[in-house]
């Protein structure tokens, strides 16, 4: 027997542009996802595969979520019938009684119209140009495919219909299907439409993701950005961890439009002086800023009572610089000989105040490592935060980093403090735009790591970002949030965020997360457990017209030279060498 | 290519009939061979070979008891005989106005009508017509040895195949006999068996 044919390629599907069908739809629902009978090697097709099926004048567009094993009958399966029978015709046989069955998650449909050759297809193109029909586009998937449709893998083709061609201004090349190695597009101005998120497990190349991200939309101008770079990693060059290979910063590639700057004064991050210094003014700290260190401070349910007599008393400017000042255990003797508490400390205030002293006393001193935060002057020596404000207006980028100043209660404090102050200065400025017709804002996108400490279920209510993710949309503010935890992250603002890139998880509470509010989150679950831990993500949410998995693009010089071209600016010593080939 | 004649009909029905042959006829067709009916200018009818009967007589009776049988005796018997050799043939289809149809013959051939063995080319003919639809006929004769039959049937089939560079032929026919046992594992695996030792080698 030859047995150079097998029954597989007899069942090929064939369509039109030399496109070769990997099976057809046998069964399946909206509901319970479709199955579709695979005719070729169950390892030329992979979970997570884009796969188009061409049923009457309908594309549908879909991802593969599971393969399964079946045979016509069990036994088929339980017997090696490769032993008993000559190796081709065991071959022949197992083509037709044992096979695999796709499921396929149908997301989207598109109207391709009728045959191309066909005289109705003229007549339908004519009512598209006419006006009489809308152009198609994808809709939402809202029937199925016939029995028997065709299925095949989605071409370079495909992608671009659904993801967006590269070349359209506003798409940016996130990374490229796993089998094929297609581009895959996600269009930044979608993007910092509505808040999202990029997620993973440590060591599955957040940061990297992040940071093409970041350069994709600098390179495109869609937005400002505000990264609180917390472990200074963005702004100037970095070393990897993993690879120790050096790792370009934005800084480096973008020194027109990134400013770097440090928090503290004379702050140097990566041994490299800053754009400038932020210095905080003690009368930018507001009662409400300490608030939200309530659990970092272990502050006691009295604070809120304390600070607001502390307001009353000199103002929300003057509150924290008269606060500081005053002294602890401080007592004189009255006129009696008795000892009482000496003028300018926290009791004689209380006192007067109608206020416990203990608990003024106690929220003094627990406000004492604020108090002794270097970074917060009385008098800064430059209006560091307005400058930042103005910097984002201005179109300009900003990477705050935080240099030595590396704890939770830095970043807690500052994060919300300059988030409120540009918070204010967008509400204003689309108030102005609205009633007054000024410039439209310019869209702000706040980069936060470590997300969850700022956007966890207790702090949520009281930080700055839960409303700019819940409701800064429309003052053209979102966030861009990068965490390991998803899970931590509170549900409601999690529900908020439109696009969700995620690289492997391994929690499941995380995983749930990640897909809380999405369709098809069952058949998602085992894709995201199963991702390669490094440079696989899924491509989730409102923001990416259907969850697909793909490889992300690599941080290196073939990103940089692709982004800016092989002209762009090369101004170290390193660049130089290598560019030379040593 | 001369006809080759094999014998004359005894008696037939639609599925199959019964060809009478001489001893010198005999050693012409064998087991699963394809023959062919002419009836008349534009029809013949296309059979398969499932069995080849010899009975005896009452002089065979009478010689096989004797000690010694002389070999003139042996030949006179075999060539001399008065009841001829039976070969059963199952009708797998027809030709008509040089059409072939894997359908039961619309009448079968009549008494003494001559049979003729297929040539290779004939063979070829026949079987690639179609998608084998002349199996059906086969399979559904579970008294027959049915997987011997498909068994010998294929191996001369396909070497009439590869004769004519079309060497995928079997590949093709043991795929239609998959599609149509698959439901069946038992008589499924009986008949790849069988079929499988005809293409050992």
């Amino acid at each position: 027997m030859n047995n150079s044919k097998s029954m597989n390629s007899d069942n090929n599907v064939q369509f039109g542009m030399g496109k070769t069908g990997i099976g057809y739809v046998v069964s399946g629902g909206l509901k319970e996802n479709l199955q579709v009978r695979l005719t070729v090697s169950p390892q030329e097709v992979q979970e997570g595969a884009f796969v188009v099926i061409e049923s009457g004048k309908w594309l549908f567009f879909g991802l593969v979520t599971d393969l399964q094993l079946g045979a016509t009958d069990p036994r088929f399966a339980d017997e090696q019938s490769e032993i008993r029978l000559p190796p081709d015709m065991a071959r022949l046989l197992h083509g037709q009684t044992l096979y695999t069955n796709l499921e396929v998650l149908p997301a989207l449909m598109m109207e391709r119209g009728p045959e191309l050759s066909s005289p109705e297809y003229q007549i339908w193109r004519d009512e598209i140009e006419v006006g009489i029909r809308s152009e198609p586009s994808a809709l939402p998937v809202k029937t199925i495919p016939a029995h028997h449709a065709p299925v095949r893998l989605a071409g370079p083709g495909d992608i671009a219909e659904i993801f967006g061609k590269e070349k359209e201004s506003g798409n940016f090349v996130i990374g490229r299907t796993r089998e094929q190695n297609y581009p895959v597009c996600i269009n930044l101005e979608k993007l910092v439409q509505r808040s999202s998120g990029v997620f993973g497990a440590t060591g599955t190349g957040k940061s990297f993701l992040t940071r093409i991200l970041l350069a994709g939309l600098i390179h495109h101008n869609t937005a400002s950005l505000l990264v609180f770079d917390m472990h200074n990693e963005y702004g100037f060059d970095d070393t990897a961890s993993d690879t120790k290979e050096k790792v370009v910063g934005l800084k480096t590639r973008f020194p027109g439009q990134a400013r770097v700057v440090g928090l503290g004064k004379r702050a140097l991050i990566r041994k490299r002086p800053p754009d400038f210094n932020l210095e905080i003014a003690m009368s930018d700290i507001q009662p409400e800023d300490i608030e939200l260190l309530t659990r970092e401070l272990n502050l006691k349910e009295t604070t809120p009572t304390t600070l607001d007599a502390l307001v009353a008393s000199f103002g929300r400017d003057r509150w924290f610089t008269e606060f500081k000042r005053m002294q602890i255990n401080a007592f004189t003797e009255d006129q009696n000989g008795k000892k009482v508490p000496a003028d300018g400390s926290v009791a004689a205030w209380a006192n007067a105040n109608g206020v416990n002293i203990m608990a003024a006393e106690g929220l003094h001193s627990k406000l004492n490592r604020v108090f002794r935060l270097p970074y917060i002057a009385e008098e800064p020596a430059s209006d560091g935060i307005g400058e930042i404000v103005r910097s984002l207006e201005a179109g300009k980028h900003i990477i705050l980093s935080f240099g030595k100043h590396e704890s939770d209660l830095d970043y807690l404090l500052v994060t919300n403090l300059l988030s409120r102050r540009i918070r204010r200065a967008w509400e204003q400025r689309t108030n102005n735009y609205r009633g007054s017709g000024e410039d439209e804002p310019r869209p702000l996108v706040i980069v936060l790591e470590e997300a969850h400490k700022l956007l966890n279920r207790e702090m949520a209510a009281q930080t700055t970002f839960s409303t700019i993710a819940r409701e800064l949309r429309k003052y053209y503010i979102t966030l861009l949030i990068v965490d390991q935890r998803p899970s931590q992250i509170y549900d409601e603002v999690m529900s908020q965020l439109g696009t969700r890139i995620s690289g492997w998880l391994g929690d499941d509470d995380d995983i749930q997360a990640v897909l809380s509010g999405l369709s098809g989150r069952q058949a998602l679950r085992g894709m995201l457990a199963r991702l390669q831990p490094k440079e696989e993500v899924l491509l989730l949410g409102w923001g990416v017209p259907m969850p697909l998995p793909i490889r992300s693009r690599r941080y290196d010089k073939q990103f940089w030279d692709e982004l800016l071209g092989r002209t762009h600016v090369i101004n170290n010593e390193d660049d130089i060498i290598s560019e030379m080939g040593f | 290519m001369t006809a080759i004649e094999i014998g004359r009909l005894l008696r037939a029905g639609t599925t199959g009939f019964v060809v009478g042959c001489r001893i010198d006829q005999f050693s012409l067709p064998s087991f699963g061979d394809l023959v062919r009916v002419p009836l008349d200018r534009d029809y013949q009818i296309y059979g398969l070979i499932y069995d080849m009967h010899v009975d005896d007589d009452g002089l065979v009776r009478q010689l096989v008891t004797s000690e010694v049988i002389e070999e003139t005796i042996i030949q006179d018997n075999r060539v001399n005989r008065n009841v001829p050799i039976e070969i059963s043939v199952l009708s797998v289809g027809y030709e008509q106005d040089k059409r072939t149809y894997h359908l039961l013959p619309p009448r079968p051939p009549l008494s003494l009508d001559v049979i003729f063995s297929c040539n290779p080319d004939e063979l070829c003919a026949f079987s690639k017509a179609g998608r084998f639809g002349y199996f059906r006929h086969i399979l559904r004769a579970r008294d027959l040895p049915v997987g011997e039959l498909l068994a010998a049937h294929l191996q001369k089939a396909q070497r009439a195949h590869v004769q004519i560079g079309n060497p995928m032929w079997v590949n093709d026919a043991i795929q239609e006999l998959i599609t149509l046992l698959r439901d069946d594992y038992a008589v499924l695996m009986s008949l790849l068996s069988t079929v499988g030792d005809a293409f050992n080698e």
